[in-house]
């Protein structure tokens, strides 16, 4: 079912009722969303169940909820706050906040602190935080009237809060969940809402690229590091040889670090790790320091080859062994030993140090997993076989790697989305085994989708992205006349996606050439998404803004794309979705080729299956945008007649399936426009509450009735 | 009467006018001709009344120009001139071209004025029709003070005229048509001019700059079309051309827009990743990069497209929306607030919150004024059939059943008490007085008069009735009477006035008396048009 049906607050409702029920067995609910404004949306939810509850029970309750991001979205600091990306702000803060710019503060006042920080630390942490719905606005203002940091007071407070929000990656990106997450109660549960593109949240977590441009930058990095050493031996030779004995005691005291100075944690850690102590050819800063230029000057020799590379992490660590006599054991331990030299070395701008970071990173990941990541070395991009362009691809093709601690740690763990289909699947790729699954439809008044596949244009000529017939221009002509055909019938707004950003720009330019453009604009103004996240933004403002003058707009935008993940089109902002051809993911790209196959070895999952499910769950999320809610209302039109066959279809959601007649299978662009104006006309009649109560909305008398609980047995029985 | 103090810019000899020859002067401020051997002008038009020129067919026998007016008149001349009458009559039309335009603009807006004002009062089109039509005040006499009354003493009413905005394919009106032999046409309205410049202030900015200093009007639209510009899938070349400014321009604003960022935080893609990936992690990290150090010619062209649809679309909607001002102010003004509005969170709008509570209206307790849902027996003849207007007054079904319920309870409890109700004397005489002949029958015989006359002689009694009016009113204006002019007007008006009653009220007394012998109206009439004169 599509959000606005009720998704986010059954959950809640039923997590926090078992939670006020058994305190003792479920301490925490982690809630888990993939962007700001849905987890904003979490915890106003969550405000209202709040409400309701001291409403009916006449008394305040004690949970305490809070959602967290990151600092960019939480700083308070006038200075640091006004920085505009996450990077620039995580590294100012740093520099405000590390010990030992705390302790050179002590000794000289004039160094400049955060004065949040600092009274946070001061009197934060006696108090905790009192109970109540915390959004992240409410963080900011609390923080305000305190004077303490937002940012560490949430991340304080998630240990003893009842419920939190946040991001997924707070939980699967191992870099940061080590950070944040890591002391979070045994007995909680956590949701993850959103969760169809979870499996490639988890790789993304994992996977490294390393280009030339990086290499270069962690030379300039390990050069500083050097020099810095010199400096600090000839000053204060004490402190390396504070570190030095302290690396021999083992990584179990290094990590007991202060919070504030880890700055970009390292990756999954096993735990044997933290039990042996750093090996000692890298534990003295000079060696590291070699250590690393060694290992730098040998992915530079990697780097420079003329044919594509594909190889294991074994092969590779083989032949680094045979190369550079770099051993297994002291690359493991390369990441946390470049963590513990750069606190040592007390170097303020770690963001400079992104470059030398991602190399350790890598050398650790690399050193830890045998199995499940694949190294290839491409020499230049396949499009522009002339311009050298070396990458070295680390990537992961398990998702079960990343989430695999998730599932070992908490009791409970529930996956969610409106578009997760077909359920099968995701036990198989994430690798486990789930307790319950279930897929509901939803039950509707009036059916306010209405999906139509159009498989032929006017003149007959199948329509499909398919790639033999892609530079067609009969096709991409159909296309433009079913877009033009439907500017004219649909008010308001119409989203339409495609199936990647070079197709669209070609169908563009082709639509520009024979005019089919200039015919729109008649009809409404024109707005494309481009590559550029701020230019799309701002497009997308105007878009917004032309629905609401009533002028209606177009939108041509991308699945896969931002618009296609994270923006809702309510209402009048989206009366119709265009999916112009299927959405498959570009298949000829090594790194895909490699994990397809790692499916089928490791999951028996076949190629084509996978990418007809990938395909089709982005097609469901991009069509999914135009309803969101029981009162809205849609038009979802399949432009690509491989929709009708019944492998695709089958993978649609069911409640976009259900309401696929066998007469909408194929249609030709004429009776596509006919049919949407019968369904426009008919959905534009006002619609009222009496007219879904005892349908899709009870009252609390129909829903204690006999018959309703028979009938709610009834359908729960079939599922 | 030829003043002479005017300049004379053009002297066409031996042009036919009504087959008479004689000499077209064109002058400063109108085109006159008089005839041959006659020191003064037969015909004189001043540019502003001239709405548009026509020229004959290159291949015809007869080489004429034609005026139109805008009163509709048209005046033709014929060059009759055997050996350069192509010249000549070139040589005038090139030089009105370049006038006409000058008092087009002035025209044109009195014009459209007086027109939209003709349109949306029918009453005053009528008057005019009374008044300036048959003659009897001119047309200058009519909006002397009818004008100046609209827009100085009620100029609120203009204001809130609704702005029109911008057609969004105005550039697709302009299709180039082939003339045939390599060469494209394009047909520019002033409506098509107004829409380039609203929507892209740079042009404008050009065409004040150029045009006509440097470029005369057609060879300034002529490099338009011609410019990178207009063409924005070509790359942009050459420095030459006098649009690449506008290009940047355009890319700058562009830029400006995109770094101001967006005020709603729900549409803001930069801002929804909670926690983005950093460089070099992650699958896709490694994406063909989007410099165009890498991309292909086409592809390029392909994204300057894209990126014009965007900004067009953009520029349509700020030219429908901006009030005035210019958009450089208001993109300045909304920087400035939005340079701090990072750290001024505390004043956030709560826009934002309230878009972050999704309201369900389903479940929200209803307020809005009941409606009558439609109620479809055949949905399919909504749907595809003709739509018929009917307005109908809807009662809702528990207003009906209410309404019969107490009408059953009254009649249920209705008791008739025939004695009480008159005395017989009050009864006989209400009877009498209903009987044929009776006081209260007698109203209804003279009433009739209403019926007597039909109606269209009722609506020109009252059109004259307005026009009478309106011309006194013209007429009591005048007093007192303290300046010659006013004098000269009084008495002009009192012409009018006798005129009017010459040509208007008495033929339609004539009419009436000889159609309804019995009515007097007329004669009421008259009589109170004498009171009020005199």
């Amino acid at each position: 079912m599509p959000s606005g049906t009720g998704k986010t607050i059954s959950l809640l409702s039923l997590i926090v009722a078992y939670q006020r029920a058994f305190p003792l067995e479920v301490t925490k609910l982690i809630y888990c969303s993939r962007t700001v404004p849905e987890i904003e949306k979490v915890v106003e939810e969550l405000r209202k169940l709040m409400e309701f509850y001291s409403k009916q029970t006449r008394e305040s309750n004690n949970f305490l909820a809070l959602a967290l991001s990151s600092r960019r979205n939480l700083c308070i600091h006038p200075e640091v706050s006004s920085l505009r990306f996450g990077k620039e702000v995580d590294g100012k803060c740093h520099s405000l906040t590390a010990s030992y710019i705390r302790a050179q503060h002590h000794s000289n006042p004039s160094f400049p602190v955060c004065q949040f920080y600092e009274e946070f630390d001061a009197v934060g942490r006696q108090v905790p935080l009192p109970a109540g719905i915390y959004n992240l606005d409410d963080l900011k203002d609390f923080g305000r009237r305190k004077g303490w940091c937002p940012y560490y007071l949430a991340r304080y407070s998630i240990l003893h809060a009842n419920i939190v929000v946040y991001s997924y990656h707070y939980l699967l990106d191992p870099k940061i969940a080590d950070l944040v997450s890591k002391e979070l109660a045994k007995k909680s549960v956590v949701v993850f809402d959103e969760a169809h593109n979870i499996d490639n949240v988890c790789i993304d977590s994992m996977s490294v690229n390393i280009t030339r441009r990086t290499l270069d930058h962690c030379q300039n990095n390990v050069d500083t590091l050097h020099n810095t050493i010199h400096k600090i031996k000839e000053t204060d030779a004490a402190k390396l040889k504070e570190e030095y004995r302290r690396l021999v005691e083992g990584l179990k005291e290094a990590n007991v670090a202060r919070e504030t100075d880890v700055y970009l944690s390292n990756p999954v850690l096993p735990d044997e790790i933290l039990q042996e102590a750093v090996p000692g050819t890298i534990r003295t800063a000079e060696h590291f320091v070699g250590f690393l230029r060694r290992f730098l000057e040998y992915l530079k020799s990697r780097l420079r080859v003329q044919h594509v590379i594909q190889e294991s992490a074994p092969q590779f660590l083989k032949d680094i062994y045979d190369k550079v006599c770099i051993d297994r054991k002291p690359l493991r331990f390369c990441a946390e030993r470049l963590q513990s030299l750069l606190r040592t070395l007390e170097i303020t701008d770690i963001a400079d140090f992104s470059a030398a970071t991602l190399i350790s990173n890598f050398a650790t990941l690399v050193s830890t997993y045998s199995q499940g990541f694949t190294i290839i070395i491409e020499p230049f991009e396949d499009r522009t076989p002339t311009i050298a362009n070396p990458v070295l691809h680390f990537s992961c093709m398990d998702p079960s790697i990343a989430i695999k601690p998730v599932f070992q740690r908490f009791q409970s763990v529930i996956i969610t989305s409106g578009t997760l289909s077909p359920l099968d699947i995701y036990p198989r790729i994430l690798d486990f085994h789930p307790v319950t699954m279930a897929s509901f439809t939803m039950t509707l008044a009036r059916t306010c989708l209405c999906p139509l596949i159009v498989g032929r244009g006017n003149d007959q000529v199948a329509l499909s992205s398919k790639f033999e017939t892609r530079e067609d221009f009969a096709v991409i002509r159909n296309y433009g006349n079913l877009l033009m055909e439907m500017s004219a019938i649909v008010p308001d707004g119409i989203v339409a996606f495609f199936t990647s950003y070079v197709y669209m720009e070609n169908i563009v330019a082709s639509w520009y050439e024979q005019g089919i453009l200039e015919n729109i604009q008649r009809n409404k103004l024109i707005f494309i998404e481009t590559q550029d996240a701020a230019e799309t933004s701002m497009a997308l403002e105007k878009y917004q803004e032309a629905c609401e003058n009533g002028r209606g707009a177009i939108l041509l935008s991308v699945a896969r794309g931002k618009v296609s993940e994270g923006i809702d089109f309510v209402h009048h902002f989206g009366r119709a979705v265009i999916m112009f051809g299927v959405p498959y993911v570009y298949t000829q790209s090594r790194i895909l080729k490699a994990r397809l196959e790692y499916l089928r070895d490791q999951f028996q999952i076949r190629e084509n299956d996978f990418l007809t499910f990938d395909a089709m769950r982005h097609a469901a999320q991009c069509v999914g945008r135009a309803i969101r809610g029981k009162t809205d209302y849609g038009l979802m039109i399949f432009a690509d007649k491989r929709y009708a066959r019944a492998d695709k279809r089958g993978k649609l959601p069911r409640w976009i399936q259900e309401h696929i007649t066998d007469g909408s299978l194929n249609l030709t662009v004429d009776e596509a426009v006919q049919l949407s104006k019968h369904f426009l006309r008919q959905m534009a009649q006002p619609f009222r509450q009496e007219d879904q109560l005892g349908l899709s909305l009870l009252t609390l008398e129909q829903l204690e009735s006999e018959e309703m609980l028979q009938k709610i047995a009834q359908v729960a029985h079939q599922t | 009467m030829a003043s002479l103090s005017e300049e004379v810019l053009l002297v066409v000899k031996k042009v036919r006018q009504r087959k008479q020859d004689g000499t077209l002067y064109l002058m400063a401020e109108r085109i006159a001709w008089g005839p041959e051997g006659k020191d003064r002008f037969t015909v004189s038009h001043l540019y502003a009344d001239i709405r548009c020129q026509k020229i004959s067919p290159d291949g015809k026998a007869k080489v004429q120009l034609q005026l139109v007016l805008h009163s509709g008149e048209s005046t033709t001349f014929h060059f009759a001139n055997e050996s350069t009458a192509l010249k000549d009559r070139e040589a005038a039309k090139e030089l009105l071209q370049q006038l006409l335009p000058k008092f087009k603009k002035k025209a044109n807006k009195e014009l459209e004025e007086k027109n939209r004002m003709l349109q949306e009062d029918p009453v005053l089109f009528q008057l005019y029709k009374d008044l300036v039509v048959s003659q009897v005040i001119s047309a200058e006499e009519f909006w002397a003070n009818r004008l100046g009354g609209v827009t100085n003493t009620d100029p609120a009413q203009y204001k809130y005229k609704q702005e029109v905005g911008i057609s969004g394919a105005f550039l697709a009106d302009i299709r180039p048509q082939t003339d045939g032999c390599n060469g494209l046409r394009y047909n520019l309205t002033a409506d098509i001019i107004e829409s380039i410049f609203r929507t892209y202030p740079a042009v404008k900015q050009k065409y004040n700059e150029n045009v006509p200093h440097n470029l005369t009007e057609k060879e300034f639209w002529t490099r338009f079309f011609q410019s990178h510009y207009f063409h924005r899938d070509r790359i942009n070349t050459g420095t030459q051309d006098i649009f690449s400014e506008c290009a940047k321009q355009d890319e700058k604003g562009l830029k400006s827009m995109v770094v101001q960022g967006v005020k709603n935080p729900l549409v803001d893609l930069l801002s929804l990743e909670d926690k983005t990936l950093d460089e070099g992690y992650g699958v896709c990290g490694a994406q063909p990069s989007t410099s165009n150090s890498n991309r292909t010619v086409k592809e390029s062209s392909n994204y300057a497209i894209i990126k014009r649809f965007n900004h067009h679309s953009a520029m349509v909607l700020a030219a429908g929306s901006r009030k005035g001002e210019t958009p450089t102010d208001q993109a300045s003004e909304t920087s400035s607030t939005d340079g701090n509005s990072r750290d001024s969170d505390f004043f956030q709008p709560p826009v934002k919150k309230v878009k972050l509570q999704e309201e369900y209206e389903d479940l929200q307790q209803e307020n809005r004024p009941k409606t009558v849902p439609l109620n479809l027996k055949k949905s399919d003849r909504y749907a595809h059939g003709p739509v018929p207007l009917q307005s109908q007054q809807y009662t809702t079904s528990q207003d009906i059943i209410n309404s019969v319920n107490y009408i059953q309870h009254e009649m249920a409890n209705y008791k008739p008490n025939l004695t009480q109700v008159l005395s017989s004397t009050v009864a006989t005489s209400a009877i009498s007085a209903l009987s044929p002949g009776g006081v209260l029958m007698q109203a209804g015989a003279q009433q009739a008069i209403n019926q007597m006359v039909p109606s269209e002689v009722q609506g020109e009694l009252k059109h004259l009735y307005v026009a009478a009016g309106e011309l006194l009113r013209h007429f009591w204006s005048c007093f007192p009477v303290n300046t010659p002019f006013l004098e000269e007007k009084v008495i002009k008006m009192k012409s009018n006035l006798e005129r009017f009653q010459l040509t208007k009220l008495r033929p339609f007394q004539e009419k009436i008396q000889r159609q309804y012998l019995s009515t007097n109206v007329i004669l009421l009439f008259s009589q109170w048009l004498r009171d009020w004169c005199w």
